[in-house]
């Protein structure tokens, strides 16, 4: 009989030794010297708004609090703009959705939108994958003339981002060319709408994705019509975004729950090709970013393992996932320039890490 | 010489014809953006009133900046133009007023 209590407990121990965050994050105390990743993250910067200016970190390893720190006037509980971030958590919102056959990827975006009505080839796929073939131009504070984001947030977009997306003309035919759009993201915040009853829209991301993990620091701004701004409006905390790398690094499933598809993450996960590379940028997948090179070219990240995937929003917001290392990487920041490199601050990460103990 | 100046004319016209829409709204991105933003970085981020001007501060100066902290309404202007940003709720955040 000892035997087999013994034997029963041999087997279930691997799940019951899996870490997850309750109310609070279990801590790992190990012992790792992070100073050359806090004198990168957290250099001194000038008054002028220069430089690395991070106000979060938050690094997590299997489930566990392995470093934390901020910058004043973040804190563990501000609710931090995570920018484009919050594409890749509407992917993920998208995702319970999918697994609740709610759509198809091969679906005409029509079929959820009827004002792209002149698109009808354009599929959710497309949208996924910034490929739209809708005219976009994608810019902040350095051309806000030609700026369609600009135009969408502040100006002729704001009371309804999905409908001035969709007005924009064809430039290419859908999914044959990456071109980063903030606008199809909205699309596809407006063609959820339409896969819901009206009254659940509302509710849908704190039903599916965050009251399941425990997140209750979210906020999601909308538009004038009422439509989630997927592209550029969540805020969270440092901790509740890692619990969303935390899902994502355990291929979709929350302790006993399979909440995304395996198929879902592992489409977010796949290169989408018919991208041009850009020096130092990851490459597009499902609506996250991945560190997987474009045909004939250099890892974006030399430094980081090529599985590694990350959601990443305006001024260096980033929650980077690390499959084979078990990390989650929350970053949170102001960087108002371009002095930030995603390869250096997880280079310092990976040696720490290495020097365990030393 | 006259000819140059008058070719040129034309070319500005005719560019500032074909960018009719993008000039229209120009003056109003300066306060739709920070009133907005600033609502945010106030009301949903819940940082101090003096970080989150200089946290929307750009390269042109708004005429006005100002928050009505019981209402959580924003009304910034600059440009000739002015817009106002309100929070909404504790899920919604804050918004752009029509």
């Amino acid at each position: 009989m000892k035997a087999v209590m013994l034997a029963l407990a041999m087997t279930t121990a691997p799940a019951l030794a899996e870490d997850w965050p309750s109310a609070q994050w279990p801590v790992d105390n190990a012992v790792i010297n992070w100073q050359t990743v806090d004198t990168y993250a957290f250099a001194p910067h000038d008054t002028e708004r220069g430089g690395i200016r991070t106000d979060a970190l938050l690094i997590i390893r299997d489930g566990r609090i392995l470093h934390e720190r901020y910058a004043e006037p973040t804190r563990v509980d501000t609710a931090h703009l995570t920018w484009s971030v919050s594409k890749s958590v509407l992917a993920t919102v998208m995702g319970v959705a999918y697994g609740e056959r709610r759509f198809q990827l091969d679906d005409p975006a029509l079929r959820y939108y009827p004002a792209l009505q002149a698109h009808p080839t354009l599929r959710l796929a497309d949208l996924l994958h910034w490929a739209s073939g809708l005219a976009w131009q994608e810019d902040y504070e350095y051309a806000p003339l030609k700026s369609s984001v600009v135009a969408m947030l502040y100006t002729r977009g704001r009371t309804d981002m999905a409908a001035y997306t969709a007005a924009r003309p064809a430039a290419s035919a859908p999914g044959t060319q990456f071109v980063y759009s903030s606008g199809d993201s909205n699309l596809l915040a407006a063609s959820l709408r339409a896969m819901l009853a009206p009254e659940r829209y509302a509710d849908y991301p704190w039903q599916a994705l965050f009251m399941p993990l425990g997140i209750d620091s979210a906020v999601w701004e909308r538009d004038g019509a009422g439509t989630y701004v997927g592209s550029s409006y969540l805020y969270l905390s440092a901790r509740d975004l890692a619990r969303i790398g935390l899902l994502m690094q355990r291929d979709g499933r929350w302790r006993e729950q399979q909440l995304l598809p395996a198929e879902w993450v592992a489409f977010n996960r796949t290169l989408f090709s018919a991208a041009q590379p850009v020096p130092g940028e990851a490459n597009p997948g499902g609506h996250w970013w991945l560190n997987q090179p474009l045909p004939g070219q250099p890892v974006p990240w030399p430094d980081a393992p090529s599985n590694t995937f990350a959601a990443l929003g305006h001024w260096g917001q980033a929650l980077y996932v690390l499959p084979t290392q078990k990390l989650v990487i929350v970053r949170y920041a102001d960087d108002r320039d371009g002095s930030f490199s995603h390869n250096e601050l997880l280079k310092r990460v990976l040696d720490a890490v290495a020097g365990e103990g030393a | 010489m006259k000819r140059v100046v008058l070719l040129l004319l034309l070319a500005v016209s005719a560019w500032a014809w074909h960018e009719r829409q993008a000039l229209a709204d120009f003056p109003g991105i300066l306060s739709a953006y920070s009133a907005k933003e600033y609502c945010s970085c106030r009301f949903v981020m819940g940082f101090p009133e003096a970080y989150c001007r200089g946290y929307v501060r750009q390269y042109l100066p708004l005429g006005l900046l100002k928050e009505d902290s019981p209402r959580r309404l924003v009304t910034a202007e600059g440009l000739g133009r002015r817009n106002q940003a309100a929070w909404q709720g504790h899920r919604e955040g804050c918004r752009l007023l029509p």
